[in-house]
């Protein structure tokens, strides 16, 4: 293999994964804090109906973003607001919304399908796309591409380099403690868990936008429980779940090249992140146990959960 | 209040039918007319011979789930494998099936037997994951379904395959003695209706009468004090899951006797997922879960009605089935039903 032709695949890797990359990062965010977005799966496929709804009847893919981004932190509140303020288990109110959005998709979707309609268009960049590698895999590409690897590195430096993202991580590890330090724990969930819910959406537009053009009923199927299962995977730390969801999209440009090759093997494929979901959730567990792996190495390797994750928090 | 129907019950017909109404609403908003819906699943489910024969099935399979996702919950559980734990049982009936027994009396009950234990195991594997492996059983639950869709996937396009092609539209149809026989002229389906009864009975016996019942309610409620007891927690959680199995088992043996009459991937049809929807608003009881079940299952069934009179898409009544959750959730965490009745009783001075 040639160096351009590996800068090909290397650039239709980053492209494809993008939305998955930034699904990825609002999940993590979210849960950082504590809240489990489990509707994603719901929340991805109506955020990538609107966003193409919109952006047709607009003209302007900018539109269909915004939509897109304002609906899924609506979903998002809707969680919060059941979990933190009404105290119903995120878990059945996410699965619930899941259903419930999946459905809305193929329903409201209805006149959006199989038509052609706009796309993120393609920038040159002059002189910089001459770059080795670089050049052709990261800069000649769409915003949405650069938004998802700014993404990775904005929400990393965030979290762990920030006071704010400090704040964050105590809230999802202990919402008692922080409570007493004075953090305004249920303001603190509102705020990222609507956040996070808002970046999955933009990663919903992005589906239907830049990666899979249009609207088609499903047409993100499966990809919200992957992405579940990829920030599981990535230990709740961006970069890894980033590295996570490259590794799928190269699977899948894989999956295209022996398609013809190997028979099923795209209907195999999407299933393959979830026994690695198990795998690295065995892991975390039993390194836990184990008392000569230094901390740092184990969050190095495994990630830390979130120690309140999934839980509701009530005061008093 | 009445004498012959206990606050409770009341209380949550009055939630229940709040979140009918609100959904009507949100009907209303989708442009949909509640009225015209309602009435045109109502006659393209119980109103009709062939439909109502339906019915019955689609409500065996939604019941064994819900009855299913209670056993969980009762041990405070997520059963989210609930999918591949129906899957599994489909494999197993399927399994039987093809096997020399598939065309004697035999198969049937074999087929039933196989689809309780392949069902059972990928429910025990999931509780061991939990107990033993310390993953937290939603995620090893959602892990697992799509375990099961992936093996369901590799036996159609694999050693399962059809004669000469191999393609995803599923296995070869099994032999007649296997699929599950219709009664009378109405197709009345005795297996399944059998099956669910059985189930209601043992399961309510379970809980209502025996130790073990009393166990794995307790294990969900107070795990600490269980273990102060003596008990081992595990060991019911695992129960738990093992029961939870075997019972969806069932529901994918359904699938394939009385449905499908071969594999097909995604066998399951979301009835699992829909059985934690109907779980959750059963407030654990069995009872509550066989009639969400019925109305639901009026709903799958009438859908088709929908499409043909009304032109709706076949997505509606699935959004009906969640909004209705969705809304009952948020009226009974917000109480509003509670203070709807205190705010009537004190208008017409009646307590």
């Amino acid at each position: 293999m040639g160096l351009i032709e590996f800068e090909i695949i290397l650039a239709s890797i980053i492209s494809m994964s993008a939305p998955l990359v930034l699904a990825v990062v609002g999940e993590t965010i979210s849960e950082r804090v504590g809240i489990v977005n489990l509707s994603l799966e719901g929340s991805l496929l109506i955020t990538a109906m609107i966003g193409f709804a919109v952006a047709s009847l607009t003209g302007n893919v900018f539109w269909g973003f915004g939509a897109a981004a304002i609906l899924g932190g609506s979903i998002a509140l809707l969680i919060c607001f059941a979990n933190i303020t009404l105290y119903i288990n995120m878990i059945a109110v996410g699965f619930t919304l899941t259903i419930l959005l999946g459905k809305l998709s193929s329903y409201l979707g209805q006149p959006f399908v199989r038509i052609p309609g706009p796309y993120v268009p393609k920038i040159d960049v002059p002189w910089l796309s001459d770059l080795p590698v670089i050049g052709r895999s990261v800069v000649d590409q769409n915003v949405v591409v650069w938004l998802s690897i700014v993404s990775i590195i904005l929400s990393w430096w965030f979290l762990y380099k920030t006071k704010v993202g400090l704040t964050l991580n105590a809230v999802g590890e202990n919402p008692y403690s922080a409570d007493s330090r004075g953090i305004k724990v249920k303001v603190v969930k509102y705020v990222y868990g609507t956040l996070g819910g808002a970046i999955v959406g933009v990663a919903g537009a992005s589906f239907s936008l830049h990666s899979i053009y249009g609207w088609s009923n499903g047409h993100t199927l499966n990809y919200g429980w992957i992405c579940l299962a990829i920030v599981i995977f990535g230990g709740w730390n961006p970069v890894r779940g980033a590295i996570g969801a490259y590794a799928f999209g190269g699977l899948q440009i894989m999956a295209l090249k022996l398609q013809g090759v190997i028979f099923g093997l795209s209907q195999v494929l999407p299933l393959i992140p979830f026994p690695l979901m198990i795998m690295s959730l065995i892991l975390i567990q039993y390194s836990q146990d184990k008392q000569f792996i230094p901390n740092r190495v184990r969050s190095i390797l495994f990630g830390n959960q979130p120690e309140h994750l999934g839980n509701t928090f009530k005061r008093g | 209040m009445s004498k012959f129907i206990s606050p409770e019950v009341l209380e949550n017909l009055l939630a229940f039918s709040l979140a009918v109404f609100m959904t009507s609403i949100f009907l209303l908003l989708l442009g949909v007319s509640p009225w015209d819906a309602f009435v045109a699943i109502l006659e393209g489910s119980i109103l009709g011979l062939d439909s109502l024969s339906r019915v019955l099935v689609i409500t065996s399979v939604m019941s064994l789930s819900a009855f299913a996702l209670i056993v969980t919950f009762s041990c405070n559980m997520w059963n989210i494998g609930i999918e591949g734990q129906m899957m599994l049982g489909a494999i197993g009936a399927v399994f039987v099936a093809r096997t020399v027994v598939g065309d004697t009396l035999f198969a049937i009950p074999l087929m039933i037997m196989a689809s309780m234990a392949f069902g059972g195991g990928f429910g025990i594997l999931c509780g061991i994951l939990r107990t033993k492996g310390s993953v937290h059983e939603i995620f090893a639950g959602l892990g697992l379904d799509f375990v099961a869709a992936g093996l369901i996937v590799y036996l159609v396009i694999g050693p399962w395959k059809k004669d000469g092609i191999a393609s995803t539209s599923g296995t070869d149809i099994i032999p007649n003695m296997s699929w599950f026989p219709h009664l009378f002229e109405f197709k009345f389906p005795v297996i399944p209706v059998l099956l669910f009864a059985t189930l209601y009975m043992t399961l309510k016996f379970i809980y209502s009468r025996t130790a073990l019942g009393l166990k794995l309610k307790s294990v969900g409620s107070n795990p600490a004090a269980f273990s102060r007891l003596g008990l081992k927690p595990d060991t019911y959680i695992l129960m738990g899951f093992l029961i939870a199995g075997a019972v969806v088992g069932l529901a994918g043996a359904i699938q394939v006797g009385s449905i499908y009459h071969k594999l097909v991937p995604y066998i399951s049809g979301g009835y699992g997922f829909l059985g934690i929807l109907i779980a959750l608003v059963s407030d654990k009881k069995l009872s509550v879960a066989v009639i969400v079940s019925i109305f639901f299952a009026c709903l799958v069934v009438g859908g088709s009605t929908l499409q043909i009179k009304l032109g709706l898409h076949a997505s509606l009544p699935g959004i009906i089935q969640a909004s209705i959750v969705l809304f009952w959730l948020i009226i009974k965490a917000s109480s509003i039903h509670v203070k709807l009745i205190r705010l009537l009783s004190r208008e017409y001075g009646t307590d």
